[in-house]
């Protein structure tokens, strides 16, 4: 593995850039921006620094310089800036990236409306899916047919002609292009790209042939129209930043990718639908990170913020990646992460059904009001207010720098959804976490149990505002031993970010059935993608990969395919350890061929100082089953490697408070975790 | 509010828990079948019922399969179910709907006694018959449309019975995948059983038991409370079914909805008798369409299950249309009629509650077979519109909610090109708010083939609301030729067969008009 280094171009584009190399590296600098705040994590010789300012949702990059400058690092040479953004997300979110046209095949304009014919909700026959990126009227047609064997119906220059007027005249930032069978046979898509490039030199044309070489015309189409939707947002927005970052003397940062890498900016201004989800993405990288220093690699991970949970399962190490994402209701096919989310956290206001029953959610109080004891005007009930009235959090809690947690408007507003129910405050809160908890319990089993993984095999992983607080009974729950706490629990995002390796992801079609008659054309596949790899990155490390299925399969799985003599095998393999079951008088299709490329940062060893000498004896009175306890609370930051703890305890992190329930016990380790076992 | 058996916290935890068990049980049978009905179009559903055969959670993929496990399930509670067996079921006369709906049921323990049931229903891709696909549109009775299965143990101690397998497996076409999807949705009842028992030991016997009663309670409740707020009355629809394959005629559907209080009771008399083709339905899937219906004007959190079907009785008269009998033929009744019941349904609600106009109302059944290969396909069309928008296009609607084949999958595995898959623009019908757009896909075959089609609303339009108009009736053609709404046909290499779906209907008068 390789060390990446900050100092890249922004100004030639990448395929004639040098390739990236690397430099000696002594400051990890990582910037996530969230909903709320932007977070900075510094890694300087393994030691950890940690800085949160509010996020301008205006323009990211302000954020992003001021949590720079607030960090105090020294920002000369040897610094390694990388940075997680939420432009894309938002632009899908609101519908706010460019005017985009599509061209497709003359008999298929409509393709990103029908979408794969089901409806988002089988009752509610009013709701529609997301309106398509295109409308109908900014969506064209040129005659023209590949098929399976290559060309049914030649290219008819007069149609493409008139499709490129009608765009002349569309006043349109950005055009996709998505033809049938141009995954296979890319002839006519190049013909058509060239076309309007040269018509229309401002326009951002994006080729699906390009973007995304798979085949299944819908997914293949959403996926290169979100690209050329958000290709003009996210390129100024980048190129701003660099052009900021420049004139302050900073180095141009390293942007997050779904699939967990970072790339160079000019890789994220090509690729701009291989930025939506960077939050997540570096959560759990940075969860991965922590519990390899800690010695676990089998994981699930538990994020539980203000408004929602993410949960992820990394499995020997390696975080699991899904092509199969949907983003704001767009299907995107590149690499990401695989996270589950889940609309409760913090936030999530409780309430009581027409039919009796205390609910939790979907509805969240937000950052604003937020919840009730915030004293911003919420009056309902959520869970951070039973967490308060519990005991849990501290009634002088700063959230954020901000917020200050007022114990009398939790129970006030507690008070009153507990009249309506015949039980007291105390009751309706816990009530409130027994209910939110039950919602954890089931995602995290959706990410464990629903895969074939048994969560007793798994160390689970708690960081977010919310999740440190929670962990210990989902624990139980789930019948899993060991909860680690990360001392970055508050911005495990950003700390990712400071560990992320760059990273490439190739994939070329190729149908074939297994075993392979001419292994020499799937050798000449990877040799291309490993050549374009090496015009990116030098020296990058490289990965082969390949989408498997049984013949007629409408799915495929990703497998390693460093042996092509050996595919097959480790298909039923991999089929097995996931479905359950093999078919081995099934015949077996090679369908697409894949290469990840990596340049790896050297993971710094995390250190954890030794504990403050005198630790201030503070106790707190907490509510367990009805009985007030009082309870060690500790400051985490005045413990040190070895310092331990025995529930039932509080342990206040800078940005997350950590519950050790009666039962648990456990200390920090040498990379700074708290690592609680069942005792 | 009046104390129950439950207070509202774990009432909430272990309904949760419970629709828990039934998600994992329908993601470990969509996780580990093998064929692409189970696992990508979702064909499906699993459920939780109590001792007494009462359904408590369901987690249903498809909505064709909302009410029609009950009977099943009693079907099998007659049959002496011990722990460890797993009955099989998919005859209509007996408790089933269609014969390619394989049910599982399997009883649920505590020590030795049975204190409820795990249920599995998917829908099996070949189960014999006379055409392959056991989809065919000639029937004329059931023992032509594939194996039928009275209830009959599958698995004993929890291992298979081989020689009733066998006999299962000795009459489809695709034995291998019938054996793995038989064993997914086993591996599924299975789990039933697993998770029940790992609830109680964490909650107590006493308080799962309770939440079973409580969860059908609640749902209850909440459903009765709906009813409640719709105006008493009696309310009749009547629609039709264009023909049943045989004889192109109409056959009339008429249903009288009677709103009494918090209940619902919903009665076919007047319905055409047993038809001569496939479009009858037994019971359990007139059930389905009815339920569906209400469903529709429920909020969408209140769970299905025997209390929130409770309040709704349906009445058919014995061997009718809608109340099948022996041997009348099924296969269609699942897939077309149950469409055209649960438009009639809301028809008639419409007269009492807010509903959106109609939709395509059929699935559009497209099947194309050549001498080693069938194609099925199920297309889209426009929904109706609604007080609150425009109907949504190219969707399906109703009783189905599957996905499409993809164009390059389709023409990579058959001699098949698609020359047009769109909107046909404006099909929907106008209004203040517009009807949804129906699709029209062309296919030319390019070898010979045998091609059938089980379609509707194609004399008959989608009726628009509050003033809207009618959408656009859909259209089968071969060339130019147009085809009857069900029919089969002979292909030649380069026949091209186009359909039109139907657009749904319009909410509201256009602005301006009188």
């Amino acid at each position: 593995m390789r060390e990446v280094e900050a100092k890249v171009s922004t100004t030639a584009p990448a395929e004639t850039a040098p390739a990236t190399t690397m430099g000696p590296v002594q400051t990890r600098i990582g910037v996530d921006v969230g909903g709320t705040f932007t977070d900075l994590v510094a890694l300087v010789d393994g030691q950890l620094s940690t800085t949160k300012v509010p996020s301008t949702a205006d323009d990211q990059s302000i954020g992003m310089l001021d949590a720079l400058r607030a960090s105090g690092v020294d920002l000369g040479s040897g610094v390694s800036l990388a940075h997680g953004m939420t432009v894309a997300t938002n632009a899908l979110l609101e519908r706010r990236g460019a005017r985009a046209a599509l061209v497709t095949t003359e008999g298929f304009r409509d393709l990103l409306e029908i979408c794969r014919q089901d409806r988002p909700s089988m009752y509610d026959l009013t709701e529609d899916r997301p309106p398509p990126l295109v409308p109908r009227e900014l969506r064209f047609s040129v005659r023209e047919r590949m098929g399976p064997d290559g060309v049914v119906e030649a290219l008819d220059e007069e149609s493409l002609a008139s499709v490129v007027s009608a765009l002349q005249e569309a006043d349109v930032e950005a055009v996709a292009v998505c033809l049938l069978f141009s995954f296979l046979h890319p002839e006519h898509e190049r013909r058509v790209g060239e076309a309007l490039r040269r018509a229309l030199p401002q326009v951002h044309v994006s080729l699906s042939s390009e973007v995304l070489a798979e085949f299944r015309e819908f997914e293949r189409c959403s996926t290169v129209a979100a690209d050329a939707y958000l290709a003009p947002r996210l390129s100024s927005y980048l190129l701003g930043l660099a052009q900021l970052l420049a004139e302050a003397g900073i180095p141009a940062p390293f942007v997050m990718q779904s699939s967990g890498g970072v790339t160079e900016i000019e890789g994220a201004v090509a690729r701009p639908a291989a930025c939506i989800l960077s939050g997540p993405a570096g959560g759990v990288i940075g969860a991965a990170y922590t519990a390899k220093e800690s010695g676990y690699d089998n994981l699930l991970t538990f994020d539980m913020g203000g408004t929602s949970t993410d949960v992820a399962p990394v499995v020997g190490g390696r975080v699991q990646i899904t092509t199969e994402s949907i983003v704001a209701g767009i299907p995107i096919k590149f690499p990401m992460v695989d996270v589950h989310t889940v609309s409760a956290g913090g936030g999530s206001i409780a309430w009581v059904d027409e039919g009796g029953a205390l609910r939790v959610g979907p509805r969240s109080a937000g950052a604003n009001p937020g919840p009730a004891s915030y004293g911003r005007g919420g009056s309902e009930p959520t869970v951070t207010d039973a967490d308060l009235l519990l005991g849990y959090l501290s009634g002088d809690a700063v959230l954020g720098g901000e917020v200050v947690l007022r114990a009398e408007l939790a129970e006030q507003a507690l008070a009153s959804l507990a009249s309506k129910l015949q039980m007291t405050a105390l009751e309706l809160a816990h009530g409130i976490v027994e209910v939110a908890d039950a919602e954890m319990v089931r995602a995290l089993r959706v990410i464990s149990v629903e895969r074939g993984l048994h969560p007793r095999e798994f160390v689970l992983v708690a960081y977010g505002g919310a999740g440190p607080l929670h962990a210990c009974s989902l624990a139980e729950e789930l019948r899993m031993e060991t909860v680690l706490v990360p001392r970055a629990c508050g911005v495990l995002s950003a700390l990712g970010l400071t560990v992320s390796d760059l990273r490439r992801d190739y994939v070329r079609p190729f149908f074939a059935a297994l075993p392979l008659a001419a292994p020499a054309r799937a050798e000449a596949a990877f040799a291309e993608m490993e050549a374009c790899a090496g015009r990116e990155l030098q020296e990058p490390a490289l990965e082969r990969l390949a989408d498997v299925r049984y013949r007629g399969q409408s799915f495929e799985l990703t497998v390693p395919a460093d042996d092509l003599h050996a595919l097959a095998d480790e298909f039923h393999l991999v089929h097995e350890r996931r479905y359950g079951f093999r078919m081995e008088g099934e015949g077996i299709e090679l369908v697409n061929v894949r290469l990840v490329a990596t340049l790896g940062v050297r993971r710094p060893r995390l250190h954890e100082p030794a504990p403050a000498v005198q630790l201030p004896e503070r106790h707190r009175s907490a509510n367990f089953a009805g009985d007030w306890v009082d309870v060690d609370v500790l400051d985490r930051e005045r413990l040190g490697v070895g310092s331990r703890v025995v529930g039932p305890a509080i342990v206040e992190f800078r940005e997350a408070t950590c519950l050790v329930r009666s039962g648990w016990g456990g200390s920090v380790d040498e990379s700074g975790s708290l690592v609680l076992r069942r005792q | 509010m009046s104390r129950r058996a439950l207070d509202p916290v774990t009432l909430s935890v272990l309904a949760s828990a419970l629709g828990g068990i039934a998600e994992e049980m329908g993601s470990v049978l969509i996780r580990s079948a093998y064929s692409s009905n189970i696992k990508e179009r979702r064909d499906c559903s699993t459920a939780l019922f109590d001792a007494r055969g009462r359904m408590v959670v369901q987690a249903e993929h498809i909505p064709v399969h909302l009410g029609a496990m009950p009977e099943a399930v009693a079907a099998v509670m007659s049959r002496d179910p011990r722990p460890g067996d797993v009955f099989a079921i998919n005859d209509p006369y007996s408790g089933g709907t269609h014969l390619p709906d394989i049910t599982l049921v399997s009883p649920i323990s505590h020590g030795e006694s049975v204190i409820g049931y795990g249920v599995t229903r998917a829908h099996h891709s070949d189960v014999g018959g006379n055409r392959p696909g056991s989809m065919p549109s000639d029937s004329r009775e059931i023992y032509q449309e594939g194996l039928i299965i009275p209830p009959v143990r599958l698995v004993e101690g929890w291992e298979p019975v081989s020689d009733v397998l066998d006999l299962i497996l000795a009459n489809v076409r695709t034995p291998a995948i019938r054996r793995g999807d038989l064993r997914a949705q086993i591996a599924a009842n299975r789990l039933a059983q697993e998770r029940t028992a790992e609830l109680i030991d964490r909650r107590g016997l006493e308080t799962v038991l309770a939440a079973f009663d409580e969860v059908i309670a609640y749902a209850e409740r909440r459903t009765r409370e709906c009813i409640r707020q719709l105006a008493d009355g009696v309310y009749s629809a009547e629609s039709e079914i264009e023909g049943d394959g045989t004889n192109p005629d109409d056959i009339l559907i008429r249903v009288t909805v009677t709103i009494s209080a918090d209940t619902v009771l919903m009665d076919f008399q007047g319905t055409a008798g047993a038809a001569a083709g496939n479009v009858n339905c037994p019971l359990s899937v007139t059930r389905s369409a009815c339920y569906f219906a209400l469903k529709v004007l429920l909020p969408a959190d209140v769970p299905a299950n025997a209390g929130s079907q409770a309040p709704i009785t349906v009445l058919a008269p014995e061997g009718c249309l809608v109340n099948a009998r022996r041997p009348s033929a099924v296969v269609a009744g699942n897939v077309e009629t149950s469409q055209r019941l649960a438009d009639t349904v809301l028809l008639a609600l419409g007269q009492a509650a807010d509903v959106p106009a109609q939709g395509q109302g059929t699935m559009n059944v497209v099947v194309i077979g050549g001498s080693e290969w069938t194609y099925v396909e199920t297309l889209g069309g426009g929904q109706g519109a609604s007080r609150l928008g425009p109907g949504p296009s190219g969707v399906h609607v109703g009783m189905s909610n599957t996905l499409n084949t993809p164009i390059e999958a389709l023409e990579l595995e058959y001699p098949i090109r698609v020359e047009r898959y769109e909107l046909a623009y404006g099909s929907g019908g106008a209004g203040k708010h517009r009807g949804g757009d129906g699709i029209v896909r062309a296919l030319r075959v390019l070898e010979p083939a045998t091609l059938s089609l089980l379609t509707d609303r194609r004399r008959h339009a989608p009726a628009g609301a509050h003033g809207g108009e009618d959408g656009r009736p859909g259209r089968n053609l071969l060339g130019d030729e147009t085809l009857p709404a069900k029919v089969s046909r002979a292909l030649e290499p380069g026949d091209l067969v186009t359909v039109n779906t139907p657009g749904g209907g319009g909410w509201g008068r256009v602005e301006g008009s009188a």
